[in-house]
């Protein structure tokens, strides 16, 4: 079984293990097993409870969930046929994709221009380095009201911009904080070289640098849309238009919406989920490399 | 480099991100800290009250109440997630057929919406209709406990459920420590007839002691950012018994509309975030210059 998580270390040989070590290893190794089997089954029972009920009917739910003799697609049909889920997918698609591309675009060329370019007063590009940082260490919970009101004030309030501004500010701090590590170290070879092939600041920029940051960019493209996918807050405060609502927006109404139709409610809840299990099995990797990146490598 | 960096080249690279940041970021913090000294709400004239709404604070009990609640999360998850997710960590980097898979399943909640995750574990808590008391009540327990909008359960449900939620990305972080760790170390401690306990007490652990920094740090941030979690399982309730200091704040300024105080409080939370980011930030420098 080869190691699934790109971010660890490669897999340490133990064939050099002594002999007479090895039998009262494997038993206990034998047990770690068991216990770990035990815990990943627990772990995910939640998940499988939901899948589960989603194939209850009603009364069953409510008097005997534990009871699997009735399962049906019933509740699916009764999801489809009532909940908009298309338009909750369709909204949540539009905000991710022009959030998450602007966002990327927009955080490396600041953070080029505060790295790589020359500052006649090196005092200003280190104050608006810091500028920039500063946001890492502020929850978002603090920027809910004024960002409601100064949507008013912009007139942006029930458009999809009300939402797309504060998603671009506040992956900002953080995208710019990777670009700007990564294009401290870059290599100044390759940009000279460039330059006296004749490159203007466009061509340096965004034909030769960007694309060589790939890795970078594709870590911040998995961490910003699994961000705007799952956000809440600033959706339960700037979305006042049913048309406009989003995945968690959605999720958040489906106890009010479906009040005791739980089947369809699980039905519903198991549409949203199983999606993005899928999503995430297939990038699992590069997701969860991207997700643990600044806390793992030192 | 430098011929390229004329001003208006300079200006053209910085004016969106610094745009959009000022006026979506930097700008609402200003105005948060400006309504935190005003009695602005819904309806009337807003004044400067100077640091009144600070000193409310002290004299509020519901504050105080959901500092607590939020302690209490946090004491959930110093105790069980942090403890277990090591102990994950420890299991799955000994030779576990299937361990890459049981790492993905076991990390899997961390890329759910939270509100899903919400709604999920109401389904497993509710005290009528939830799992966990079908069980109980199964096994003939008469009057299994209320986990989710009672009066005393709420905050140490819902550490469970942000354990849930949490242990697959602390485990990994551990998980990746334990792999780096220097594999002659463990082979010595072998070789000098250190058991397996004994090599996880006095190698293992204390050479990982910037992991356990790093994952305390991630924890409490963590944990004074719960929101969708209350927002589901109790919504706050009965009688604001289950807020924490974040729905406290949420409820202050969207549903009872005292916008000054609630900004006030949403400074207190963000006083706090940036003392802990700061800690965070030392502990990362540390690490980077060891």
């Amino acid at each position: 079984m080869s190691s699934t998580l790109s971010t660890t270390a490669p897999r340490l040989a133990r064939r050099d293990a002594p002999t007479q070590e090895r039998r009262p290893r494997r038993r206990r190794l034998g047990v770690a097993a068991i216990v770990a089997y035990l815990v990943t089954f627990v772990l995910i029972l939640p998940m499988a409870w939901v899948v589960l009920l989603s194939f209850q009917s009603n009364d069953n739910i409510l008097r005997d969930p534990l009871n699997f003799s009735h399962l049906s697609w019933a509740n699916y049909s009764t999801a489809m046929s009532t909940l908009n889920l298309m338009t909750m997918y369709k909204n949540t698609l539009i905000l991710a994709i022009v959030s998450v591309s602007v966002g990327v675009v927009i955080s490396f060329m600041a953070a080029y221009a505060l790295t790589r370019m020359v500052f006649r007063r090196p005092g200003l590009q280190k104050s608006l380095r810091f500028y920039f940082l500063a946001g890492l260490a502020i929850p978002v919970y603090i920027l809910l009201f004024p960002v409601y009101k100064l949507n008013i004030e912009l007139g942006l309030y029930g458009t999809y911009a009300a939402l797309i501004l504060p998603y671009i500010a506040t992956q900002l701090p953080f995208n710019v904080l990777l670009f700007t590590g990564f294009l401290t170290d870059f290599p100044g070879e390759i940009e000279e070289a460039a330059i006296i092939d004749g490159a203007g600041l466009f061509t340096l920029s965004w034909r030769v640098v960007f694309p060589l940051m790939r890795p970078v960019i594709a870590t911040l493209l998995i961490l910003n849309i699994i961000y705007v996918w799952n956000e809440f807050p600033f959706a339960v405060t700037l979305i006042n238009n049913p048309a406009m609502t989003t995945i968690s927006l959605g999720v958040s109404q489906f106890q009010g919406f479906w009040t005791v139709d739980y089947g369809a409610m699980m039905a519903s809840a198991t549409l949203v989920l199983l999606p993005q299990l899928a999503l995430y099995g297939i990038f699992q990797r590069y997701v969860v490399a991207g997700m643990t990146f600044g806390a793992v490598k030192g | 480099m430098k011929w390229l960096s004329t001003r208006r080249a300079l200006a053209l690279m910085i004016a969106p991100a610094l745009a959009v940041y000022s006026l979506y970021f930097a700008y609402p913090i200003v105005y948060s800290l400006y309504q935190s000294f005003t009695n602005a709400q819904a309806f009337g004239s807003t004044t400067l009250v100077g640091a009144k709404n600070y000193t409310q604070m002290v004299h509020d009990t519901l504050f105080w109440g959901s500092l607590r609640n939020t302690g209490i999360i946090l004491l959930v998850a110093l105790v069980i997630l942090l403890p277990g997710a090591f102990f994950l960590a420890h299991l799955l980097s000994g030779h576990v057929r299937g361990g890459g898979a049981l790492r993905a399943m076991i990390f899997a909640p961390n890329v759910i919406a939270p509100i899903l995750i919400g709604l999920i574990w109401v389904f497993i808590l509710d005290p009528h209709i939830g799992l966990v008391n079908s069980l109980l009540r199964t096994l003939g327990v008469a009057h299994p406990p209320v986990w989710i909008g009672g009066t005393s359960l709420s905050p140490w449900s819902i550490g469970v459920v942000y354990t849930w939620q949490t242990v697959g990305f602390i485990m990994t972080i551990f998980y990746a420590g334990i792999r780096m760790l220097p594999h002659d170390v463990m082979e010595a401690a072998s070789l000098d007839g250190a058991t397996g306990w004994q090599r996880l007490r006095y190698v293992t652990v204390p050479m990982l002691q910037e992991t356990f920094g790093i994952t305390t740090v991630l924890v409490v941030t963590g944990v004074f950012k719960i929101f969708e979690l209350v927002f589901q399982l109790t919504g706050g309730g009965p009688v604001h018994l289950s807020e924490t200091l974040v729905s406290y704040t949420y409820w202050m300024t969207f549903s009872n509309q005292k916008y000054g105080y609630g900004m006030a409080l949403a400074v207190v939370i963000s006083l706090l975030g940036v003392v802990v980011t700061v800690a965070q930030m030392a502990f990362m420098r540390r690490r980077r210059a060891s």
